[in-house]
């Protein structure tokens, strides 16, 4: 391969452009590469926060008030789905109450169901912060900062007070962190059965049904479907009811690209300007070696070699650049971390590559046409 | 005659078109042997360069061929007339033309690293015996540009008879050089040719640069005007 090994050589000659160059390449992919995950760990953060433990479907009655049934019909349209995640459609019971301590008083929405379907939906087990979550008869788990505010603890006994049902006990299981204030301080899950004796419902009539997909953003797409399939019930998704998070992070998304377009288009002029540089310097070179029979496909490749080991000594040296900035930004005290993708990375690799060989082809073609005479005549 | 090497036919050169063209060559015909030590000789700007150019293949007549052992190069592919400009000619040019880049082993082995038909092996005995024969042994290993004009002559020649060719053409090989090496370099032109069987064709504008070769090939105002053996060395 003399293309390579002349290109390498022209490189080697000339050290200090080589490697301003190799640094260029190395910023911008360095740059990519850190941006794009930043961005991607942040919307999966922002995205995790607000749905990752609450339910991307609902399913409701028409009439507000009245219980859902969780029919055969309804059983086969939302567990069948395979987009749902296994075993992550919970019914469910919701009610408020007032809890009191008898000095203070505080609203609480309850949420009542089986713990190993809200587990489900909720990660009940995984957000325990204190004592062992159990949503056995009379039992409650609540939030954080309810817990904190109130000083419960569990094995406390709480009171709620429902609407016309009077004061009713229950006993703290497990105190979770629900990922937010608002909800830490009036969310809290509670016996099912409690919450059905209260409404008068029967064992199959609930609130809502909820579920989680295994693709938050297709929740909206599956929900449509559903709506096709029972259309005697109410159905909600998570997109259609955060549709401001949903442009905040599309615009997020869109700025992102830009940011990262506008790099590469950075390094590709840079790789462009030094080809195109180098090409104009080798010029008598390249016309020596044609004289002598190199043909014209391999004088052109000499500088498209010349753009690949740059490109790839760029992307590589950005590569590792771009972990070492990810890897100071675990330093730095903020809510979420930086999480590279592979194939993010190996994408943002192969557009450097790419880019750098796309700005190869003007001095490319130029060499290739260089007639060689012009070099032997000018002497 | 030795077997013909090389054929001009009614060759021709006109620069630009219209009334700014420039007629550098004017129906130059002759036949070249295989073997043969010739020089061209002509004023500055006299077309000889131009008829040197045409005869390697750099440049393409207007009018007219150039054939190689019977063989026309008009019709030939660009890829083509660059694997016989490889293959068949050596270049000796004026400013030597290294490659500041590569060692001067390098130098000396690029026409058969273009060519890629040699093992590496058999490069590097060539290269060295190229480098052996024009006494650069013990300079293989210094970057060209290290070296005196000489010595950078001498090397261009090494490298125009790397791929051994059939001719070596040298476009006033001597114009940048003292007497001294004048002389030296036309005695290894010789050695080369009586060792080797390579055809010479030497431009020069120096009569008696060209009274060391076997024939004087005249050119003035783009014809060849006169075309004799040399009676200087009978």
């Amino acid at each position: 391969m003399l293309s390579v090994r002349i290109a390498a050589r022209f490189l080697r000659t000339s050290p200090v452009q080589s490697a301003l160059i190799v640094a260029g390449i190395a910023v911008g992919i360095a740059t990519q590469v850190f941006v794009g995950s930043l961005i991607t760990s942040l919307q999966a953060n922002l995205v995790d926060t607000t749905i990752g433990s609450s339910p991307h479907i609902t399913v409701k009655a028409r009439e507000d008030g009245e219980p859902v049934v969780l029919s055969e019909r309804v059983r086969s349209v939302m567990i069948a789905d395979e987009r749902v995640e296994p075993g992550a459609v919970a019914p469910v019971r919701t009610a408020s109450a007032l809890f009191t301590d008898g000095e203070s008083s505080a609203p609480l929405s309850l949420t009542g169901g089986r713990l190993v379907d809200l587990d489900r939906i909720y990660d009940l087990s995984g957000r325990t912060q204190a004592g062992t979550p159990g949503l056995g008869a009379g039992e409650i788990i609540i939030g954080v900062d309810f817990a904190r505010k109130y000083g419960l603890s569990p094995g406390d006994s709480v009171s709620l007070v429902f609407a016309g049902a009077g004061a009713t006990p229950a006993r703290v299981t497990a105190v979770v962190d629900l990922g937010s204030a608002a909800a830490n301080e009036r969310t809290a899950f509670i016996d099912s059965d409690l919450l059905r004796r209260i409404s008068g419902w029967s064992a199959d009539e609930h609130s809502a049904i909820q579920a989680q997909v295994r693709e938050p953003f297709d929740a909206a797409t599956v929900a449509a479907e559903w709506r096709a399939a029972l259309p005697d019930v109410l159905i909600s998704d998570w997109q259609a009811e955060n549709a401001d998070l949903l442009t905040a992070l599309q615009s997020q998304s869109a700025s992102s690209y830009m940011i990262q377009v506008f790099v590469l288009v950075a390094v590709a002029l840079g790789i462009a300007s030094t080809l195109a540089i180098s090409a104009v310097q080798k010029t008598r070179q390249i016309g020596i070696l044609k004289a002598m029979g190199l043909s014209d496909r391999r004088s052109g490749a000499i500088f498209l070699w010349q753009a690949a080991i740059l490109g790839v000594g760029g992307t590589a040296g950005g590569v590792g650049l771009g972990y070492a900035l990810i890897w100071g930004f675990s330093l730095v005290p903020v809510p979420f971390s930086i999480v590279p993708e592979p194939r993010f990375i190996a994408l943002s690799s192969a557009i450097g590559v790419l880019v750098a060989l796309l700005s190869s082809v003007i001095p490319t073609r130029k060499t290739s046409r260089l007639d060689p005479i012009e070099v032997i005549q000018s002497g | 005659m030795a077997d013909r090497l090389l054929i001009a036919e009614e060759l021709h050169r006109v620069y630009g078109s219209g009334e700014t063209s420039t007629r550098a060559l004017n129906g130059v015909s002759f036949e070249f042997g295989e073997g043969e030590f010739a020089a061209i000789i002509g004023q500055s700007g006299s077309g000889k360069s131009t008829l040197l150019n045409l005869l390697g293949l750099l440049d393409t007549p207007t009018s007219g061929t150039v054939r190689y052992r019977d063989r026309d190069t008009g019709s030939l592919s660009t890829r083509a007339r660059a694997e016989l400009r490889n293959g068949l000619i050596g270049f000796v040019f004026q400013f030597h033309h290294l490659l500041p880049e590569f060692t001067v082993f390098e130098n000396v082995a690029m026409p058969a690293l273009i060519s890629g038909a040699l093992p590496p092996g058999e490069i590097r005995r060539r290269a060295e015996e190229a480098l052996g024969l024009l006494g650069l042994a013990d300079v293989d290993a210094k970057n060209a540009n290290a070296l005196s004009g000489g010595q950078k002559q001498r090397v261009a020649i090494a490298r125009a008879l790397m791929n051994r060719p059939a001719l070596v053409l040298a476009d006033e090989p001597t114009g940048n050089l003292d007497t001294t090496n004048t002389e030296l370099v036309y005695e290894l032109f010789r050695k080369v040719r009586s060792e080797t069987g390579t055809a010479f064709l030497i431009v020069t504008h120096d009569r008696k640069v060209a009274q060391r070769t076997d024939r004087i090939l005249e050119v003035l105002d783009g014809e060849l005007v006169s075309d004799e053996r040399n009676r200087y060395l009978d």
